[in-house]
């Protein structure tokens, strides 16, 4: 199994290699910021039609945040959280079209969850300060020090690599499962005497589809969720009730 | 297999440098893979980057429009429920003012009725008097000429009795009688009579 195919290189700083993730993210980008124009384009005081449905995403978006974080953080996280998410979804879902998600990508992935960490740490300092962010590392005790870094560490790992592993794994098991059906179809079809019908993998038909609803669909929202959730919890989590009302 | 090579760019610098030595050797092909688990540092910066643009973008083409328009109407919606519950009590207010002139007007009405009955009541005591004056002047009048009238008469009844008298006397008598002296006679007769 390969990694993402470099497309191009920026002839700058002895080369910048441009991947398939980072172009395919640059398409999905591009049909979702032309979305968004096409959603809120012509809008009414009176909703109708694509308007009701933006209205509704948008308002769902707001309600998350201000749920799981408090009303303090909407006006940063819910356009941030909603463009990650969208940006996740899609981007997994893309292997629909045969395009290479960008989540099947750990540097995507990674990126996002150290944004994720620096917006905890940085919450963290901005509503204890540095010295409060300090001490919450040998809280309760300090013999439970390396503990707790290790544990603040460990959060965008795990969280890059539940997301990685997630739709990579679905990549490849469809991938196998492509593989292993032409070969049953080549199985099959070798009595009949005839190269071109032999080579016909009729099993490719279906079965994959079905298995696509869970590694596809089903996942690709499930781990967007799970990514904007902890994000959002963990970024609140960190800081103080105050910050959470927006005083 | 064999095309993909081998790059785990853990190490940033010597990734990349491998990273470039790898594309030179292969521009031919021009097929090249990272590592199917790799960390590629500039992907990571790309994702940063691209995340940056699209939550700027998203936030200018979809939520900032769509959190307006959302806001819009609900400040519409308040203000429209604010001014019909201004206009509810600007009513109520208008009701309680009219009320309150009706009861006035009533009582103003009844003053009114009250006021004209007694002003009504004084001018017509008061014509009532003047009548009184006015006929008791009318029958003063009256008695006076009444008493005029029966003096003249009597006066007149005195010298018709009185000439009745003489003539009649004359003719009893027949020519024997001074008119003139018995006319005195009888005048000053019918005058003792009259006192009496």
């Amino acid at each position: 199994m390969n990694g993402p195919k470099i497309m191009f290189e920026i002839p700058i700083f002895g080369g910048i290699p441009v991947t398939e993730t980072v172009t395919n993210t640059w398409i999905i980008m591009a049909f979702i910021v032309l979305l968004s124009i096409w959603l809120t384009h012509d809008m009414k005081k009176v909703p109708s039609g694509k308007q009701v449905i933006a209205e509704k995403l948008v308002g769902m978006l707001y309600n998350m945040v201000e749920k799981n974080m408090g009303k303090g953080y909407v006006n940063f996280f819910a356009p941030y959280i909603g463009a990650l998410f969208t940006l996740s979804a899609l981007g997994s879902l893309s292997s629909l079209l045969g395009m290479r998600p960008l989540t099947a990508d750990f540097s995507t992935t990674l990126g996002w969850a150290l944004l994720s960490f620096m917006m905890i740490q940085g919450n963290n300092i901005r509503c204890n300060g540095i010295k409060g962010w300090l001490k919450g590392f040998i809280e309760p005790v300090p013999l439970l020090l390396p503990i707790n870094i290790i544990g603040e560490i460990a959060n965008p790992i795990s969280m890059s690599f539940r997301h990685f592993g997630n739709i990579a794994a679905g990549m490849v098991i469809t991938s196998l499962l492509y593989g292993a059906l032409a070969s049953l179809s080549a199985v099959v079809l070798q009595w009949i005497p005839n190269t071109f019908i032999n080579s016909i993998p009729i099993f490719q038909l279906g079965l994959p589809a079905i298995l696509s609803i869970y590694f596809d669909l089903f996942t690709s929202f499930l781990q967007a969720y799970i990514i904007c959730m902890l994000t959002m919890v963990f970024v609140a989590n960190a800081g103080s009730e105050e910050a959470a009302r927006g005083e | 297999m064999e095309n993909n090579l081998e790059i785990v760019t853990i190490d940033t610098e010597i990734g990349t440098e491998q990273l470039t030595e790898t594309l030179t050797e292969t521009k031919v092909e021009d097929e090249s893979f990272l590592n199917f688990v790799t960390i590629d540092v500039w992907t990571l910066i790309f994702t940063w980057g691209n995340l940056l643009i699209l939550f700027l973008l998203m936030k200018k083409f979809l939520f900032k429009p769509v959190r307006k328009m959302m806001l819009d109407r609900e400040n519409e919606v308040k203000e429209l429920y604010d001014n019909a519950e201004r206009s509810k009590a600007d009513a109520a207010a208008i009701k309680a003012d009219y009320e309150s002139r009706l009861s006035n007007a009533k009582e103003e009405a009844e003053q009114i009725v009250k006021n004209a009955t007694r002003s009504a009541a004084l001018k017509s005591e008061e014509i009532i008097a003047e009548a009184h004056e006015t006929a008791s002047g009318i029958i003063a009048r009256a008695d006076k000429q009444i008493e005029a009238e029966k003096r003249n008469a009597e006066n007149e009844l005195k010298n018709e009795v009185s000439s009745l008298a003489v003539s009649i006397a004359s003719k009893v008598i027949e020519k024997e009688l001074d008119e003139k002296k018995h006319k005195e006679l009888i005048d000053s007769f019918i005058e003792k009579m009259g006192d009496a």
